[in-house]
C-alpha cells in the first residue's frame, strides 16, 4: 500500500467521533437471585456446599463446578460475615477509566464457612495498612437501603 | 434428551417493572475517535469545501468513489485525486415507512444509492432523496445533490442535504 500522499491541509488529518450507545440489563439467576435476596431481606450471606467434594461456594450455585452434582437447599447455609483478609490493591481509576475522586482499596477476603474469595471495597482506618491474614467482617447497608445487589454490603471493616 | 435439558425460566418486562426478578442496569461509555485516514479525511475535507472526490488506480484506471488509497480489485495504490460532479444517476433506492429508530413514517424517506457522474461505473455513495414523489422514483433517475450553506458544513457526508431529481 504505502501512498507517497501527503495531507496538503491540516484539516484533512480528521478523527470521526462517535457513540456506541450500549445497555447492559443483567439478571443473577436462580442461585443469584436468592443469594441476593436473603442479602436484602435478612442480611445474611449464603454459600452452598457441596455433599460430594466439600467445596463451600460463595456465592452459591445452582451445581457443584467441580463434580457437577446438584446443590440442594438443604446444603445452602450462612457464611461470615467474618472472614480472613487474603489479598487486598489500591484502585485509581473506576469502569470507565476515569480517575476517582479520592483512591479505594479493595480485598478478596475468605469469609468462615466458605471455600473461596469474595471482593469488595476494604474500608481501612487511617494509619493502618492492609496484611495478609488480617481479621474483617462484612459490614451491610441498612436494610431500607438494600436493593437486592452485592453493593449491599458496604464494605469489609478491619476488626 | 429430557433429562439433560434444565428447566428454563422465561422472564418478562413486567418481572422488571414489579421488581419480582431482581436486575442489574447499566450503560457502558463507548465512545471512540475513528481515524478518517488519507482518502476519506480527504473526501470529508473536500465535502465540506462543497466538492465530491474520487481517485484513480493506477492500474485499472477505475475511478474509485468514494475515494480509496488502493484499488480492491488491483490491489495496486490508487494516484490521482479526480473532481467530480454533484450529479448522479440512481442505481437503487428504497421507500421507508418505519424508520431505523421503528417510528412508523406517512411520508416515506428515500434513501438511495447515487452513480456520480465522473467516477467509474456503479461507484455511488448511499443518501437520501428529497424533493422528489415517491411514486416517480426509480432506477436510473438523474439527481443532484443539494448542499447546507457553506457556514453549516462540518465535514461529513451530511454536508448534502439529500439529491433531488433535476428537472
Amino acid at each position: 500500500m504505502g501512498s507517497a500522499d501527503t495531507l496538503e491541509h491540516p484539516t484533512e488529518a480528521r478523527t470521526w467521533k462517535g457513540n456506541i450507545p450500549v445497555w447492559h440489563r443483567y439478571t443473577a439467576g436462580i442461585a443469584g437471585e436468592r443469594f441476593l435476596r436473603t442479602l436484602k431481606d435478612q442480611g445474611k450471606i449464603l454459600g452452598a456446599r457441596c455433599q460430594s467434594c466439600g467445596v463451600v461456594y460463595v456465592p452459591p450455585r445452582m451445581y457443584c463446578e467441580r463434580c457437577l452434582k446438584p446443590l440442594p437447599d438443604g446444603e445452602w447455609k450462612e457464611v461470615g460475615p467474618r472472614g480472613e483478609l487474603v489479598s487486598f490493591t489500591r484502585i485509581f481509576l473506576d469502569l470507565d477509566g476515569e480517575p476517582l475522586q479520592s483512591p479505594r482499596w479493595v480485598g478478596l477476603v475468605r469469609l468462615e464457612g466458605a471455600s473461596g474469595v469474595l471482593i469488595h471495597y476494604l474500608h481501612l482506618p487511617e494509619g493502618i495498612a492492609p496484611r495478609p491474614g488480617m481479621p474483617v467482617e462484612a459490614v451491610l447497608k441498612p436494610a431500607l437501603e438494600r436493593r437486592g445487589s452485592i453493593l449491599d454490603i458496604e464494605h469489609w471493616k478491619v476488626l | 434428551m429430557d433429562q439433560w435439558v434444565y428447566p428454563t425460566t422465561g422472564l418478562h418486562e413486567k418481572d422488571f417493572e414489579t421488581g419480582r426478578v431482581l436486575v442489574e442496569t447499566w450503560k457502558s461509555k463507548a465512545e471512540y475517535a475513528w481515524d478518517a485516514g488519507i482518502a476519506m479525511g480527504r473526501f470529508l475535507e473536500e465535502l465540506r469545501r462543497g466538492r465530491l472526490v474520487g481517485r484513480r488506480c493506477n492500474s485499472c484506471h477505475r475511478v474509485l468513489f468514494p475515494p480509496r488509497m488502493f484499488c480492491e480489485q488491483c490491489f495496486r495504490p490508487t494516484g490521482d485525486w479526480v473532481p467530480l460532479a454533484e450529479t448522479g444517476t440512481v442505481i437503487t433506492y428504497s421507500l421507508v415507512h418505519v424508520r431505523w429508530d421503528m417510528v412508523r413514517l406517512d411520508q416515506p424517506l428515500v434513501p438511495a444509492v447515487v452513480a456520480i457522474d465522473g467516477a467509474s461505473a456503479g461507484m455511488g455513495i448511499l443518501h437520501l432523496l428529497g424533493e422528489a414523489n415517491p411514486e416517480s422514483v426509480k432506477i436510473g433517475l438523474r439527481v443532484q445533490a443539494v448542499w447546507k450553506k457553506p457556514e453549516e458544513r462540518e465535514g461529513a457526508i451530511t454536508d448534502i442535504r439529500y439529491f433531488k431529481p433535476i428537472s
